[in-house]
């Protein structure tokens, strides 16, 4: 279906850019080249890159199309003038052959596969910290021998930072003490590249664990969802079960979620009251209730949550839940994803280009100024052929004789 | 994201021959803004080839080159027309062969 759509749009490209190069009359040529454009708009759309669609559609097919066919209007250069002797007669062929062989040559390179496709090895993943330890000081978390989290407290979480792919031993220190080890991680921290880890600290019977989880940032098509992701903290081991029970509805989003595991991101439907139940695994015994009233569901976000529980002064343990927001990215080469980067990695050449933009703008009102140019011409037809009678002596008007020195 | 599911190598074929196609237009043409026009199907030949290896890699910097060249060629354009509008004014023709000054 898309290969057809392919052959017969990019057959209509082709052969309105060769009617624009033949066609005798400039105004056809500028319209079949407005054709050619709308081709190319629609190439964009194939590939996911609607922002340019929308740029390529308003300045290319309209701003500078306009432009064009009104300076051939102004100069009334529609009809073109008969043709002349060429002044390199072998220009022509001499350009068809060397068109050919390019031709030839870069259509032999894509066809025997010569282009090199292979994805390259993504080398950084983004990691992020969170502490779920109550009734503990703020604590640092080393990955290798550097550290990712300093003085971090109960429910707080560290920006995503970026680290290289690889294998890292994990240690926990309290942050006030030194070089106080609070936890030594016996299993180690795994950083696959292009994805979003979240290291999440939680207590465990024997002390504390560091629970990896893998988060799923990309956008999601369905603006009325969001991505719910679950770790397992609690600290009788078991395996749970969570389910969507909003509006009496039972459904099983994540089934058998070990200890000290974290799940898949599973899209959700977003409603006003929502409602998530965690269960033991394989049992419908409620363990804990989530709502809306307690955390925020919110559209279009990442929501992780942390199950966790804590022991109470009379040594019954309460359950907790910490949810964590994170945000997701745009879609592909949508206007927001675009946006985002113009003004982050790109704002410099940016504003080059705008610098650009005001150097053209001047440089066409300073060309075609008109006052401009006919002051310069004439000064140098002054210089050239002065007022008549400036070397001579001047004398008394012969039509009207006034006699001197009287 | 998936994989695109024209290859991507038809895309940058079809830009090839757009680009020499305008490369063609402006060897061949002697009306200036012809081949100003041809300069602008090169350009988005280009355009289209660096979107396609955008979709390849999912990697969105392509699609910002290519916001970059639609700008500089708009900048382009405005002072390409100014050009051939003073030319036209001292010459009263758009014809690249009459635009020689030292040899007749």
């Amino acid at each position: 279906m898309e290969l057809t759509l392919f052959i017969i749009v990019g057959a209509i490209a082709v052969a309105t850019a060769a009617m624009m190069l033949i066609s005798e009359n400039a105004v056809h040529s500028a319209l079949f080249l407005i054709v050619n454009f709308g081709c190319i708009a629609f190439f964009f759309l194939m590939l996911h890159a609607p922002f340019l669609a929308m740029v390529q559609i308003t300045v290319y097919a309209g701003a500078i199309m306009v432009l064009f066919l009104f300076v051939i209007m102004l100069l009334g250069a529609e009809r073109l003038l008969p043709e002349k002797e060429a002044r390199f007669p072998w220009l022509s062929p001499a350009a068809v052959f060397l068109a050919l062989v390019f031709l030839v040559v870069t259509s032999l390179t894509i066809l025997r596969g010569e282009i090199d496709l292979t994805e390259p090895e993504e080398t950084i993943s983004q990691v992020r910290v969170v502490n779920t330890l109550e009734n503990t000081e703020n604590v640092d978390v080393y990955l290798g021998d550097e550290r990712i989290a300093s003085d971090l407290s109960y429910r707080e979480t560290t920006d995503y930072q970026d680290w290289a792919v690889g294998r890292y031993e994990s240690l926990t220190v309290r942050a006030a003490g030194g070089d106080d080890v609070l936890y030594t991680h016996d299993r180690p921290v795994d950083l696959t590249g292009g994805d979003a880890i979240v290291l999440v600290l939680v207590r465990s019977s024997d002390g504390i664990e560091l629970v990896t989880g893998t988060e799923n940032l990309s956008g999601i098509d369905d603006r009325e969802s969001m991505r719910v992701m679950a770790i397992n903290g609690f600290h009788d081991q078991a395996a749970i079960d969570v389910y969507d029970t909003s509006e009496g509805r039972d459904k099983l989003l994540i089934e058998n979620l070990a200890y000290r595991e974290a799940s898949k991101g599973v899209v959700v439907g977003v409603q006003d009251d929502m409602e998530l139940a965690v269960t033991p695994h394989g049992s419908k015994a409620q363990i804990l209730t989530v709502n809306s009233d307690d955390l925020d569901f919110a559209r279009d976000e990442s929501l992780l949550l942390v199950l966790t529980d804590r022991q109470q002064p009379d040594n019954s343990w309460q359950n907790v839940v910490i949810d964590l927001q994170s945000d997701v990215e745009p879609s592909f080469g949508s206007p927001r994803h675009v946006g985002q980067l113009l003004f982050s990695r790109y704002v410099l050449p940016f504003e080059m280009v705008a610098l650009v933009l005001l150097v053209a703008m001047i440089g066409a009102i300073v060309l075609t100024h008109e006052t401009l140019g006919r002051r310069q011409r004439r000064i140098v037809r002054r210089l050239a052929n002065p007022p008549v009678g400036l070397d001579q002596p001047i004398v008394g008007n012969p039509a009207n004789p006034v006699s001197r020195g009287e | 994201m998936d994989k695109p599911e024209v290859a991507i190598e038809l895309y940058v074929l079809l830009s090839a021959i757009l680009f020499i196609l305008g490369a063609m237009g402006v060897l061949l043409r002697r009306n200036a803004i012809l081949i100003f026009m041809s300069v602008e199907l090169m350009l988005n030949a280009a355009n289209l080839a660096l979107a396609a290896f955008a979709r390849q890699w999912g990697n969105v910097d392509g699609h910002l080159m290519v916001f970059f060249v639609m700008t500089v060629a708009a900048s382009e354009v405005a002072v390409g027309l100014a050009l051939i509008v003073a030319i036209f004014r001292t010459k009263q023709s758009i014809d690249i062969d009459d635009l020689h000054m030292f040899k007749d």
